[in-house]
């Protein structure tokens, strides 16, 4: 019984098959009527479990890099605080994962999960794609923001600079670890 | 047992994986960076601030100042009245920078550079606790030939050097020391120095994102002749998108660097103190 008891709680953790990167891709597209934003990060971290299809995100908002320097500060400084609030998460799990056959070919994915950024978290559904390419998986999403959701403020006198959707794009390619 | 082996079981499976894998990445430490906006503008009120031009971007800035306040409605506190200064700053990289300034104040022109040499770090691991940065200016006086003692180009010029030492101390408070030399080639009068040494002292506090109360004052290091009156400004920040907009109460007038530690002339007490204001912009290249 003991036996049976610790082998089974041990499964989960010894039997994983992480799939990790630390230098995943996550832009984002602003589009506005006086101006178009485009920032990007390559230093977004993403592990998939292949076990149970649960994977997580850790993305530091200090990494956002901006055409323009100004920005970039006001970025960090007046909208995602980042003094305050370093890092974007996200941690969820891709739907029916056990009846995924994951092959060379990009497949639709559904996931669900908790996105937190600016230290507030909503539950959101979304699609993206997911393939293997060569030993590792590569996975793309492109998904909608509203900054609002997040509690991030952004002042009329900005309104026709800073779009009220913002459009995020993810794209990582997972090693095995 | 039973209830003990389930319960383990189900957290183990069910609760455990999601969080587990992200404590997998939080468990990365963030590097230390560089911290930001210690100041929102270049300047703190009259002072040169930390803060460099970004790179890669043309800043404009506009200091106005008023007339003294003292002659009330007459000429609208003073607004009648205006003395400027203008400079064009270019960040040629996040550490260095020049500029080009013109001030009415004796028609001088202008030409600085600012160096980052030190930068304050913030994060995990192992950080730096105050930005240094140089600040050095050349001022060339293009009043009409009669308006000199002799006409000797060297006679029209003065230098000024700065060691600015700022800190962030935390998200609201920033405060600065300025070790300042100026050195004048002609002096008015004969026993007056031509190396002068000071100190400056500014600070601001936020008090919303994007409205911080500003003040400066600098204190002279050695022997003033007795009219000197210590430079000082109060003000606050406004910013705006790419604009920031300083309003500030100074009793120095001129609006060129070194003009507002040796040269103020109000004092509050006669209610001399004057208007103005500072406007920047920035331009991307």
């Amino acid at each position: 019984m003991k036996k049976i008891f610790l082998f089974l709680c041990c499964v989960p953790l010894l039997a994983r098959d992480l799939y990790i990167t630390r230098s995943g891709a996550v832009s984002f597209y602003s589009h506005a009527p006086m101006e178009d934003i485009v920032a990007v990060n390559k230093q977004a971290s993403c592990v998939l479990d292949l076990e149970t299809g649960s994977f997580a995100f850790q993305v530091p908002i200090r990494g956002f890099v901006f055409p323009n320097a100004l920005m970039q500060e006001h970025f960090n400084e007046n909208y995602l605080e980042s003094h305050q609030f370093p890092k974007a998460t996200f941690k969820g799990n891709i739907d029916h994962w056990l009846e995924l056959d994951l092959g060379p070919d990009s497949q639709d994915v559904a996931v669900t999960g908790t996105l937190t950024i600016h230290g507030v978290s909503r539950e959101i559904s979304e699609s993206g794609t997911l393939a293997r390419a060569g030993d590792g998986i590569n996975g793309l999403a492109t998904f909608e923001v509203a900054p609002a959701d997040y509690d991030i403020r952004i002042p009329k006198i900005v309104r026709n600079n800073i779009a009220r959707i913002i459009q995020v794009t993810v794209n990582v390619k997972l090693q095995q670890k | 047992m039973i209830r003990l082996f389930l319960f383990l079981l189900f957290s183990a499976t069910n609760i455990f994986p999601q969080d587990e894998l992200l404590d997998l990445l939080v468990d990365e430490p963030i590097e230390p960076m560089p911290v930001q906006a210690t100041f929102k503008a270049t300047r703190i009120v009259n002072s040169q601030s930390v803060e460099l031009p970004r790179s890669k971007m043309l800043e404009f800035m506009v200091q106005h100042r008023f007339g003294t306040v003292e002659n009330g409605f007459y000429d609208l506190f003073g607004l009648d009245e205006a003395a400027v200064h203008y400079d064009l700053k270019y960040g040629l990289h996040e550490r260095l920078a020049f500029g080009l300034g013109r001030s009415s104040w004796q028609k001088t022109y202008d030409v600085m550079i600012k160096a980052k040499l030190i930068r304050q770090t913030e994060g995990q691991g192992k950080t730096f606790p105050i930005t240094v940065v140089i600040f050095s200016n050349m001022g060339i006086n293009a009043l009409r030939k009669d308006a000199i003692v002799k006409d000797n180009f060297a006679n029209r010029i003065r230098y000024l050097q700065q060691l600015i030492v700022g800190r962030k101390f935390n998200e609201s408070v920033s405060l600065q020391v300025v070790p300042t030399w100026i050195h004048k080639n002609l002096v008015p009068a004969h026993e007056d120095e031509h190396d002068l040494f000071s100190a400056g002292l500014g600070g601001r506090i936020m008090v919303t994102r994007r409205f911080s109360i500003n003040a400066d004052i600098s204190f002279p290091l050695g022997d003033r002749p007795d009219s000197f009156k210590n430079g000082w400004g109060l003000g606050c920040d406004i910013e705006t998108g790419g604009h920031v907009f300083q309003l500030l109460l100074t009793n120095a007038r001129g609006g060129y660097e070194g003009a507002y530690i040796e040269d103020a002339s109000g004092s509050m007490k006669g209610g001399d103190v004057f208007l103005g204001f500072n406007i920047t912009r920035v331009f991307s290249f």
